[in-house]
């Protein structure tokens, strides 16, 4: 076997080192009633060749998707990724390796992460960064036991415009300490603050709203952490498009408590959903509690800065049943997909990226808008979503773009299960469509 | 080595945007000023510059290619270049997770498909693949567990872990509500049935177990663990960090486990890397199928899609549905190995370790005596008569050019103190193994003739010995902190 070095004879030499005669000697410690006696019934082996066939037919069953332009986001989305961040990826001193346990094999990682940290610092106006949480829904849930933790409070206020998948992990991640989750709704596309205030109370935890929110619209976000601070009560703000931070406000600036970012729009890949990156913003005074790895700069016995994995009291090797989380391996290797982005993208390239998006999503919302065949469903900014009624059935809809060459918007009646969204969709128009798409985006849904 | 913050320049760019910015539509009918924010300041750096800077923050690292990885418990094999590549084909690449299920047909056979091998491996009868890492597998396995119990309204608040668990096993426990009961470890390294018997009640849901456990051994009563377990009507976990060593020889589902969470980046021959992603799918028996976390992959005998698992699924755990690109790469592995492959490669991580055993066991006092499995745990115990700490036998390890060992875990009294776990997977040949007991052999002599090369190690490295008690009392968590503490001097 290609990957297995040691052969049949070595094998025996290596036997006869240890002292025993054959190989089930040094497992004859299990019992035989529950070995497993036959062979696995698995395909293989492949040689490569046969391999590289038959995983690539796999793939054909999937539609020529790199030609297929996405007008779907809800929480993921295709921008452009330079060939540099993936030639760097492969190097394999950064994918092979472990966890930077030992840093004095590891300042490449270690440095990377800092900084990593350091942009998502400016990015998003927190005092500290956790670079990695599994994904945007998941450092959601995380964000919310830590305001459990803090608050020492069990009621948490959800948007109803937060994601559904946001709000489902934390379902399911709150479900064992029976925290009450209590929906505000929305009014016009944003979250209702007269409804928010109302139901502050005592007990509330933490309140959560993402912006921009999952119908795409861009909250005030400082007018809702204000009643929170007051109460008061932990403001999670939800991010899950994070190149808009290149446009919008700073969450440290808006009064967010903790921030629950997917960093998936800053140079990862579709791929079906996973795996991306999640991160955590947050004060600076709640480090403590907070879930998961964070690196932090110091010295060598020479006084050489270097970098280090730091505040490592709170984790799962070290605390065990009281750590802050069980989170160990994260997405290491896309904080540094991030970080190659972000350095390539710079000051002005992040800006006009995301005035490009901005833009390109109005053009082609005024467009369909224009074709009479779409109504504006809520009057509120966007970044680089919105939600259009259609006055044709959206299967018609969907059979056109797909007939074009474009991945469909997502059907938020169906996918909601709410009848007053019925025949709406979730637009997202990326830097990936040029004018003459979107024009011809229009020309397929105005007939 | 300079921050990519301290290289930049004015004015240099590394991006490029098509010409057409859509201009002519006024930022202010898209997003009212009082929502925007300042310019954010990063870089200004041009495309060779970030090129040549991670390039050289790479050669900062150590990796699998570079030379022998033998962290215990971590199974740092050989990544197969395929699997980077199939990894990287366009059409898996740009399936956007809300496609119509006609479009991604491939994507969802693959996850689909691979489901049903791992249950096969390891005789488990359902798998759901969405679960990020291992410890996201413990997670959404323990809610599983919780979930059911809590549909037979049986009130059971603990779970039993061995002090030999990684720590992942009692803080998912925790995450998911329970209280976790530590189970003392017995003189061979494995559970003590008779603090088993003890401790397992009608108000406890299970045990969580590795095995072979972290001490490298194979648990020999594990026909009667789960029959106390199941006796007394809990659930048996089995933690499949270590799974490397049973592939074709040991399936969890014939050893009575009820859930099973395995680490395709350990076992399954996907890259770590430098600490994720990697992916924990996890495996349950049938009565537990219904409990798997939203979505699952079914499949009509025509065609694949997404479903939810409806009333009694612990919801999702995550958005969307897998780590895909993680899950080509294990699923590549599996048929590159075949049956045949993969048994051969539990022998030879088990002949790997054992060697390796009987060669330093008389330099490194083993926490237990008899063979091991895929890893051993030897001790730098009856060196700290000459002032030296296992630490300092890992520092030295990097002078001589190999990654340490996993140090100081497991690590419970009496046995496994200042603990180095070692584990050569079946990708190691012999020479590399021969090589590093070498190394082994010779650091020992100098802890004893010449401990400072120890103390003093190590010299080899971009950088030496860290100051983390520094790191801890002045945070320094991002550049901005760093010019704050510079300004204030």
């Amino acid at each position: 076997m290609r990957f297995i070095p040691n052969t049949a004879p070595i094998r025996r030499e290596m036997l006869e080192a240890i002292g025993v005669s054959d190989f089930e000697e040094l497992i004859a410690a299990i019992p035989g009633g529950v070995r497993f006696r036959g062979e696995l019934e698995i395909p293989g082996p492949l040689s490569e060749s046969e391999l590289l066939e038959r995983v690539s037919a796999l793939a054909s069953r999937n539609r020529d998707l790199a030609g297929f332009k996405p007008l779907v986001g809800a929480g993921a989305y295709r921008h452009f990724v330079s060939r540099v961040v993936s030639a760097l990826l492969s190097r394999e001193e950064f994918y092979t390796a472990y966890t930077p346990y030992q840093p004095e094999l590891s300042q490449g990682t270690l440095q990377a992460v800092f900084e990593y940290q350091s942009f998502l610092a400016r990015l998003t106006g927190m005092e500290v960064v956790i670079p990695s949480i599994y994904d945007g829904a998941s450092a959601a849930a995380e964000a919310v036991l830590m305001a459990l933790r803090l608050s020492k409070k069990n009621r948490v206020l959800v948007s109803a415009a937060l994601h559904p998948h946001y709000r489902s992990t934390i379902e399911t991640y709150t479900a064992p300490h029976r925290t009450e989750l209590v929906e505000i709704p929305c009014s016009g596309g944003l979250t209702d603050r007269a409804r928010l205030e109302e139901a502050l109370g005592e007990e509330t935890a933490a309140v959560v709203v993402q912006s921009p929110n999952f119908f795409g619209a861009v909250e005030s976000v400082d007018e809702l952490a204000a009643p929170a601070r007051d109460h008061p009560a932990l403001f999670i703000q939800a991010v899950a498009e994070s190149l808009s931070l290149g446009l919008l406000r700073a969450p440290g600036e808006m009064g967010v408590d903790i921030l629950a970012g997917e960093a998936q729009s800053l140079g990862m890949e579709l791929n079906f959903g996973g795996p991306y990156n999640g991160y955590l913003g947050a004060r600076k005074k709640y480090l403590r509690q907070l879930p998961g790895r964070i690196v932090g700069e110091t010295e060598d016995r020479d006084g050489k800065r270097c970098f280090v994995m730091t505040a490592r009291a709170r984790e799962q090797d070290i605390r065990r049943e009281k750590a802050t989380s069980c989170i160990c391996t994260n997405h290491g290797l896309h904080i540094l997909a991030s970080a190659i982005h972000l350095a390539l993208l710079g000051t002005e390239g992040l800006y006009r990226t995301a005035l490009v998006n901005t833009r390109a999503a109005h053009y082609l919302e005024e467009k369909l808008v224009g074709t009479g065949k779409f109504e504006r469903v809520f009057d509120c900014p966007f970044f680089n979503e919105f939600t259009l009624r259609s006055l044709a059935p959206m299967d018609e809809v969907r059979k056109k773009l797909l007939d074009g060459g474009f991945i469909p918007p997502l059907g938020l009646g169906s996918y909601l299960g709410e009848e007053e969204l019925a025949g709406t969709a979730l637009f997202a128009v990326t830097e990936i469509f040029s004018r003459a798409d979107l024009d011809r985006v229009t020309e397929l849904l105005g007939k | 080595m300079k921050l990519i913050f301290e290289k930049s320049h004015p004015g240099r760019e590394g991006y490029s945007l098509p010409a057409d910015g859509f201009e002519e539509i006024p930022l202010d009918r898209c997003i009212p000023e009082e929502l925007r924010g300042k310019k954010r300041e990063l870089v200004e750096v041009s495309e060779v510059e970030v090129v040549r800077h991670y390039t050289r923050l790479s050669k900062l690292n150590y990796g699998i290619e570079d030379g022998l990885y033998p962290l215990g418990s971590c199974t740092m094999k050989y990544n197969p270049k395929v699997g980077e590549y199939l990894a990287g084909l366009e059409r898996f690449v740009h399936a956007h997770p809300f496609s119509p299920p006609e479009l991604v047909q491939g994507t969802l056979e693959l996850i689909y498909e691979l489901g049903e091998l791992l249950g096969r491996i390891t005789g488990m009868e359902a798998y759901t693949l969405a679960p990020a890492a291992g410890a996201h597998g413990e997670l959404a396995g323990v809610l599983i567990i919780r979930k059911y119990f809590e549909d037979r309204g049986e009130e059971r608040t603990r779970m039993l872990v061995p002090d030999s668990a990684h720590g992942t096993n009692p803080a998912s426990s925790a995450m998911a509500g329970y209280r976790v009961v530590e189970l003392k470890s017995n003189d061979q390294g494995t559970i003590d049935l008779g603090e088993l018997e003890k401790a397992m009640d009608s108000g406890t849901a299970g045990l969580m177990l590795t095995n072979p456990n972290t001490a490298g051994m194979f648990d020999p009563r594990i026909d009667r663990i789960a029959e106390i377990v199941h006796g007394r009507g809990g659930l048996l976990y089995y933690d499949g960090a270590n799974l490397n060593a049973t592939l074709g020889i040991l399936r969890p589902g014939d050893c009575g486990f009820d859930v099973v969470h395995l680490n395709l980046h350990k076992t399954f021959g996907t890259p770590h890397g430098g600490g994720g992603p990697g992916a924990g799918p996890v495996g349950v028996k049938e009565f537990l199928r219904p409990y798997l976390p939203s979505p699952v992959v079914e499949f009509d005998g025509e065609k694949y899609r997404l479903r939810d698992p409806g009333e009694k699924s612990i919801g999702m755990i995550r958005s969307f549905v897998a780590n895909f690109s993680v899950l080509v790469k294990a699923y590549a592995w599996i048929l590159s190995l075949g049956p045949g492959g993969l048994r051969e490669a539990a022998e030879a991580a088990v002949v790997n370790a054992n060697y390796l055993l009987a060669k330093l066991k008389d330099y490194y006092r083993p926490s237990y005596g008899g063979f091991c499995a895929h890893e051993c745990v030897l001790t730098g115990r009856d060196f700290k008569k000459h002032g030296i700490k296992t630490l300092d036998i890992a520092k030295r390890l990097m002078d001589y050019g190999y990654h340490p060992p996993t140090i100081y875990f497991p690590h419970f009294k009496p046995y496994a103190e200042e603990t180095l776990m070692v584990e050569p997977p079946e990708s190691e040949g012999r020479e590399v193994i021969d090589d590093f007991i070498a190394a082994m052999i010779k650091i020992a002599a100098e802890a004893e003739k010449d401990p400072d090369l120890l103390l003093e190690a190590p010299g080899a490295t971009p950088i030496r010995r860290t100051d983390d008690v520094l790191a801890v009392r002045r945070p320094v968590l991002h550049y901005d902190d760093e010019l704050k503490l510079k300004e204030e001097g």
